[in-house]
C-alpha cells in the first residue's frame, strides 16, 4: 500500500542545511558567479468543488517546485554581470535525484547569466551611446538572515477530509438553488493547505517559512429583469480551516457566505440597471470596493518595477515616477485625508515574515496624508533607485521569477463613523462590494464597477442599482477625499495579474469607507 | 526535454497496469513535458537597465490519471497525477490520488472516443527548437532588443526610450491513451516575440510582434524594429474630445476584444455557467452580417495549432459566428456530453490543458486555438479607411474587460498606442495614447461592423492561449471618453 504521498513538507528538514552549503558551493566555484540563490517550495493542499448541487471534484495532493537565480559575468567590461534563471516543477518521485535536479537547474541559470552578460558587453559596441544605461546587474545589501518562521493555524487542514470540503461546497451550492428557481448557475470550491518555503543564497542566507492557506469561492448567476446577473467572490486567509468556519474578514461562514452572495445577487436581478452618464457626484465607497480601489490606484503604481519600466509591456508603468529626476516623490498625490501602506504584517492574503529574496518584510508607506513617499521594491530595483530593500518580492510559484507585489496594501483607517460620513451627503451615490477594474496603463484614470450602486438622498439610501460604478483621473479622486471612516478591513483579492508568464498572486487589499467625487458610470448604449 | 516515444511508451505501459486494476472501468492516462523559455526585456536609456532582464524557463513533465472507478453500483470519476516521475511507482501514485478524489459526477458520461477522422496536422514542429540552448535564448532577446535599440539609433533618438517585452519559446511533448481505444502523441513548438517600445518624453508607444513555429521564420529583429517604428510614427499625438466615433480597428484592438470579450461568450464550459449573452441563442443572429469568426486548431504554420487536442481527439474547424449568426461554441467532451441534445451537438475539438504548456496536472477543459476572424466581402485596408471623414483608427486596446460581466456587453479599455486620427478617409495624425477610453458595448459594436479587410495576422494580447487571425474592422460608431486631462 502506498502512503497518500511521498511528499510532505517535513522534506525540508532534511533538505535546508544540505541545499544552503550546495549553493554556496556552486556559487564559489563557477567562475565569475557572483550571486545565486534557490528558492524550494512544498505544498500540501485538500480541496473540493461542486456546481449546481453535484460534486465536481475533490483532491489531497503535494506538490513541490523550485526556481533558481544566478548572477555571473565572464569579465570584460569591468563587472559586467548578468542575471539568469531556471524553474522546475518537481512531485515525491524527484526526492531522490533533488541534488541532481537543482545542480542542472543552476548550471542552466548561470550559462543564461554567462551568455547574458556577454551580450550585454557587446551591445557597446553595437548600441553605441544607447548602451549607456545597460549596467552590471547589482543588488542592493541586505542583512543575510536565517530564520526558521511558522505561522499559526487552529484547524490543520491536513486534519480536514478532502470529503468533507466538497461536502460544503455541494450544500453551498444546493443552498443557493433552494433559495429561488431565478438561481440559473452556482460553483462553489474550497481549499485549505501548508505551503512551506525555503530561501537559500549564496551569501548565507536560509529561510524557512512555514503557512496555511485557506480559501472559499462562490459563484452565482440569477435571472432577473434584464440580462442574467453574475457575481463571485472569495473568503480566504492565511489561516487554517477555522477561516471557512466564520473566522474572516466577513465575519461569517462558507455556507452563510455563499447564500449571503445569492441573496444579493437574486435582488440585484431585479434592479434597474445604473443609466449610463449621470455625470459627477458625490459617491461614498465601502471597504470592499476600497479594496480593489486602492489595489488598482494605489498598489499597483508603486511598485518599483513599473516604475522602473519593466512591465511597459505587460502591466504598465506609473504615472508617480517618469524618471529617476522627474517623479512624485514628495509630492501631494491625495488629499490629507488619504494615507496608504503596504503591510506583510497584517493579518491577510498578503502576510509574510520573509519575502522572495529572503529580505525581512516590513510596513511601507505609500502615501502619508497625500504626500508620496515610496514604492514597494525588490533588490535590484532598490539599488537603482538608492533606496533600502523592502521585501516586496514574491512569486505565484517558485518556478517562476519574482515579481514586486502587493502585500496587504491598504487605504489607512480614519476617524470618522461611517455612518455618519453617509448621513451628510445631500445627494450622491453609495458604492457596496467590488466587482470588475479597468485601469489605464499608468494607472493614471480607472473605472470600476461596483456590485451594489444605491443613490444617496438626504443622507438615506434609495434606489439600489445594479450594472455601475464609477471613472475618474486617478489624481482628481485622491484628492477629493473629503472624508475617511473607521471602519478599516482587509479583503482577500486571490487573482492579481502581472508578470510574463502572467503569475496570478493572492494579496490583500483594504480600507475603510471614504467619500469623494467621481463620474458615475453605468451600462454603456 | 523527455523523447516522445518515451512518454508514449511510458502511457502505453502504464493503460495496461491500469487495466489489471479491477476497481477501474475506464481510464484514459496523459502525460507530457513541456518547457517555457522566456527572455524577458527591460531596456531604459535614461535608468540603468539589464537589456535582456530575464532569461528564465519553467519546466515540467508528469502523468495525469483521469478515471472511472467502480464502487459498489456508483461509477465515480477521479483525477491524479504525479510530476517528475515517469515511473510505475510514479504512475501508482497519480492512481492513487485519482481513487482517493473520485467523486459521483451525474455530469460526466463517458470518456472520449477513438476518432473516426485522422488528424490533419502531423509532424509540424522544429526539431531545431526543440534542441534550442541556453545561448540562443539569450540572444534570440537580444536581436529582439537590437531590432529596437538600433532603430532609434539609425532616427537620432537617444532619449527616454523604452524597450519591454518577451521572447517566449514553448516546446511541448504529450502522449495520451485510453481505455476507449485513444492512442496517439503530438509535439509542438511556438516562438512568439511580443515587443512593445516607448519614447517616454513625446508620449508614444509602438508594438510589434513575431510568431512563428520554426526559427527559420522567426523574426524578432523586425518584431523589436516593428516596435519601435510604430513608436516613432505616432509622435505628436492629438487630444480627441469625448464622443461617438466611426473608426478601424487595427489588428491588435481586434484580437483584444476577441480575446477578452467574444471567446469566453463563445464557449461552451461559458455558456454551461449561464454566463455568456449567447446562453439560448443559437441560430439567431448576433453579429452584423459582415462578420464571420471560427476556430481551427489545425491550420498549418500557425502558432497555436496542435495534431490532436489534450483528450487526443484531432483538431479542426469549429465555426462560431456565420455572418452574423451563431452556429457553435467551443467545446471539450466533458462539456459537450453534458449539454447534448437530440437536436443539437458541440464537436469537442477544443479540449485542452493549457498552462504554459500542454499541463497534465489539470484536466481538461474549454481553451480557444486560432480564432479566424473573416467577413463577408473583404475589403483592401484602405477601403475601410475610404468611406470615414472624421474618426479614429484604434491600434492597440489596453485592459478591456466586460465590465458588467459577460451577459450584459458593456464593456471598457483605453487606447494606449499605433493609434491614428482618420480624416478625409486617410489617417491624417496620431491619436496621444492613454488619453481616450472606450466606453461601449460588445454585443452593440460586432452589430455596427461596416467593413473587415482582406489581410489577416496572428496577433496574441497577453496573457492569452489562442492566437486571433485578425483583420482590420470598420465599425459604424465607437464611444470614447477624454481622460487623463492632467496628460499635457
Amino acid at each position: 500500500m502506498l502512503e497518500r504521498s511521498a511528499l510532505r513538507l517535513e522534506v525540508i528538514d532534511e533538505l535546508k542545511e544540505r541545499l544552503s552549503q550546495f549553493v554556496r558551493d556552486f556559487a564559489a566555484r563557477r567562475p565569475g558567479c557572483a550571486y545565486a540563490d534557490v528558492r524550494l517550495e512544498v505544498r500540501e493542499t485538500r480541496y473540493g468543488a461542486a456546481e449546481d448541487g453535484k460534486a465536481k471534484e475533490c483532491g489531497d495532493d503535494a506538490e513541490m517546485s523550485f526556481g533558481v537565480r544566478v548572477l555571473a559575468g565572464a569579465g570584460g567590461r569591468e563587472g559586467m554581470v548578468a542575471p539568469g534563471y531556471f524553474g522546475q516543477a518537481l512531485g515525491g518521485g524527484s526526492l531522490d535525484a533533488l541534488q541532481e535536479v537543482l545542480a542542472e537547474g543552476l548550471r542552466h541559470a548561470y550559462e543564461r547569466a554567462i551568455a547574458n552578460a556577454r551580450r550585454k558587453q557587446e551591445a557597446e559596441r553595437l548600441f553605441g551611446s544607447l548602451s549607456n544605461s545597460l549596467h552590471s546587474t547589482t543588488l542592493a545589501r541586505v542583512e543575510v538572515c536565517r530564520d526558521s518562521v511558522v505561522f499559526p493555524w487552529r484547524e490543520d487542514p491536513r486534519g480536514i477530509p478532502s470529503e468533507q470540503m466538497l461536502r460544503e461546497a455541494v450544500e453551498a451550492t444546493k443552498c443557493a438553488a433552494g433559495l429561488s428557481p431565478r438561481v440559473l448557475s452556482s460553483h462553489a470550491a474550497v481549499a485549505s493547505g501548508l505551503i512551506r518555503e525555503l530561501f537559500v543564497s549564496s551569501e548565507g542566507a536560509c529561510i524557512d517559512q512555514t503557512y496555511p492557506l485557506t480559501r472559499g469561492f462562490f459563484y452565482v448567476v440569477a435571472a432577473g429583469s434584464g440580462a442574467p446577473e453574475a457575481h463571485y467572490d472569495t473568503l480566504g486567509d492565511l489561516k487554517g480551516y477555522e477561516v471557512l468556519r466564520g473566522e474572516n474578514v466577513a465575519g461569517t461562514d462558507f455556507l452563510h457566505f455563499a447564500q449571503s452572495l445569492t441573496e444579493e445577487t437574486l435582488e440585484l436581478a431585479q434592479a434597474p440597471p445604473l443609466p449610463a452618464d449621470l455625470g459627477e457626484a458625490v459617491v461614498v465607497t465601502d471597504p470592499h470596493y476600497n479594496a480593489l480601489l486602492v489595489h488598482e490606484i494605489v498598489g499597483h503604481p508603486v511598485e518599483a518595477d513599473r516604475a522602473l519600466k519593466m512591465e511597459t509591456g505587460y502591466a504598465g508603468r506609473t504615472w508617480l515616477y517618469g524618471g529617476l529626476r522627474q517623479n512624485m516623490l514628495g509630492q501631494r498625490v491625495a488629499s490629507e485625508l488619504v494615507s496608504a501602506y503596504s503591510d506583510p504584517a497584517l493579518q491577510g492574503f498578503g502576510h509574510y515574515a520573509y519575502d522572495a529574496e529572503g529580505v525581512k518584510a516590513r510596513r511601507v508607506v505609500h502615501i502619508d496624508r497625500g504626500i508620496f513617499t515610496g514604492f514597494m521594491n525588490s533588490r535590484e530595483s532598490a539599488a537603482i533607485m538608492g533606496t533600502e530593500p523592502n521585501g516586496s518580492m514574491r512569486a505565484t510559484d517558485p518556478v517562476y521569477v519574482p515579481l514586486v507585489r502587493m502585500t496587504n496594501t491598504v487605504f489607512a483607517g480614519g476617524e470618522r463613523d461611517p455612518h455618519s460620513i453617509l448621513r451628510e451627503v445631500e445627494e450622491g451615490y453609495y458604492l457596496a462590494g467590488h466587482r470588475i477594474p479597468s485601469i489605464s496603463e499608468s494607472r493614471e484614470n480607472f473605472r470600476i464597477t461596483a456590485r451594489k450602486v444605491y443613490k444617496i438622498e438626504r443622507g438615506e439610501l434609495t434606489t439600489l442599482y445594479r450594472n455601475g460604478g464609477i471613472s475618474a483621473d486617478s489624481k482628481d479622486y485622491l484628492m477629493s477625499i473629503d472624508a475617511v471612516g473607521n471602519d478599516f478591513k482587509v479583503y482577500p483579492i486571490p487573482n492579481c495579474g502581472k508578470g510574463q508568464p502572467m503569475q496570478t498572486m493572492r494579496v490583500g487589499n483594504g480600507g475603510p469607507t471614504m467619500r469623494g467625487r467621481a463620474r458615475l458610470a453605468g451600462g454603456a448604449h | 526535454m523527455i523523447a516522445l516515444d518515451e512518454l508514449q511508451g511510458f502511457a502505453r505501459d502504464g493503460l495496461a497496469r491500469l487495466r489489471r486494476r479491477s476497481d477501474v472501468e475506464a481510464a484514459e492516462l496523459f502525460v507530457a513535458a513541456n518547457e517555457q523559455l522566456i527572455a524577458r526585456l527591460n531596456y531604459t536609456s535614461d535608468i540603468p537597465c539589464n537589456g535582456v532582464h530575464e532569461p528564465k524557463s519553467s519546466t515540467s513533465f508528469g502523468v495525469g490519471v483521469l478515471a472511472v472507478f467502480r464502487a459498489g453500483t456508483e461509477r465515480r470519476l477521479g483525477f491524479g497525477s504525479e510530476v517528475g516521475s515517469l515511473t510505475p511507482d510514479g504512475l501508482d501514485r497519480a492512481v492513487t490520488k485519482a481513487a482517493r478524489n473520485a467523486v459521483l459526477d451525474p455530469d460526466f458520461h463517458s470518456l472520449p472516443q477513438p476518432p473516426s477522422e485522422a488528424p490533419r496536422l502531423v509532424d509540424y514542429h522544429d526539431p531545431q527548437v526543440m534542441a534550442l540552448d541556453d545561448e540562443t535564448l539569450v540572444d534570440l532577446g537580444w536581436q529582439a532588443l537590437s531590432g529596437a535599440v538600433l532603430t532609434y539609433k539609425d532616427a537620432g533618438f537617444t532619449q527616454t526610450l523604452i524597450v519591454n517585452g518577451d521572447v517566449t519559446v514553448l516546446r511541448e511533448r504529450m502522449a495520451i491513451v485510453s481505455t476507449t481505444g485513444i492512442d496517439v502523441a503530438d509535439e509542438s513548438t511556438i516562438l512568439m516575440a511580443t515587443i512593445t517600445s516607448m519614447i517616454e518624453r513625446e508620449q508614444v508607444k509602438g508594438t510589434g510582434w513575431s510568431l512563428a513555429t520554426h526559427l527559420a521564420k522567426f523574426t524578432p529583429r523586425d518584431a523589436g524594429a516593428q516596435a519601435a517604428q510604430s513608436a516613432i510614427n505616432t509622435i505628436g499625438g492629438v487630444r480627441l474630445p469625448s464622443g461617438g466615433y466611426a473608426a478601424v480597428l487595427g489588428r491588435q484592438a481586434v484580437t483584444e476584444l476577441v480575446s477578452n470579450l467574444l471567446v469566453p461568450s463563445l464557449s461552451l464550459d461559458v455558456v454551461d455557467a449561464k454566463a455568456s449573452p449567447f446562453c439560448g441563442r443559437l441560430g439567431e443572429r448576433v453579429a452584423s452580417p459582415c462578420l464571420s469568426l471560427y476556430d481551427d486548431g489545425a491550420l498549418p504554420g500557425e502558432i497555436a495549432s496542435k495534431k490532436v487536442t489534450c483528450e487526443g481527439l484531432p483538431t479542426g474547424r469549429t465555426d462560431l459566428i456565420e455572418e452574423g449568426r451563431l452556429v457553435g461554441f467551443l467545446a471539450d467532451h466533458y462539456t459537450s456530453q453534458k449539454l447534448r441534445s437530440p437536436v443539437r451537438e458541440f464537436a469537442p475539438r477544443n479540449g485542452f490543458r493549457f498552462n504554459n504548456g500542454r499541463d497534465f496536472r489539470r484536466r481538461a477543459t474549454v481553451f480557444p486555438t486560432n480564432v479566424v476572424v473573416c467577413g463577408h466581402n473583404e475589403a483592401p485596408p484602405e477601403a475601410l479607411l475610404a468611406g470615414i471623414e472624421r474618426g479614429v483608427y484604434v491600434g492597440r486596446l489596453w485592459y478591456t474587460y466586460p465590465i458588467h460581466g459577460l451577459g450584459p456587453g458593456d464593456f471598457t479599455g483605453t487606447i494606449v498606442g499605433d493609434s491614428y486620427l482618420i480624416e478625409g478617409g486617410k489617417l491624417s495624425r496620431p491619436v496621444k495614447p492613454n488619453t481616450l477610453r472606450v466606453n461601449d458595448n460588445f454585443l452593440r459594436l460586432f452589430n455596427d461592423i461596416v467593413g473587415i479587410s482582406r489581410e489577416r495576422h496572428a496577433t496574441l494580447v497577453w496573457g492569452s492561449e489562442e492566437s486571433v487571425l485578425a483583420p482590420e474592422i470598420a465599425v459604424g460608431s465607437l464611444a470614447l471618453e477624454s481622460i487623463a486631462q492632467f496628460l499635457a
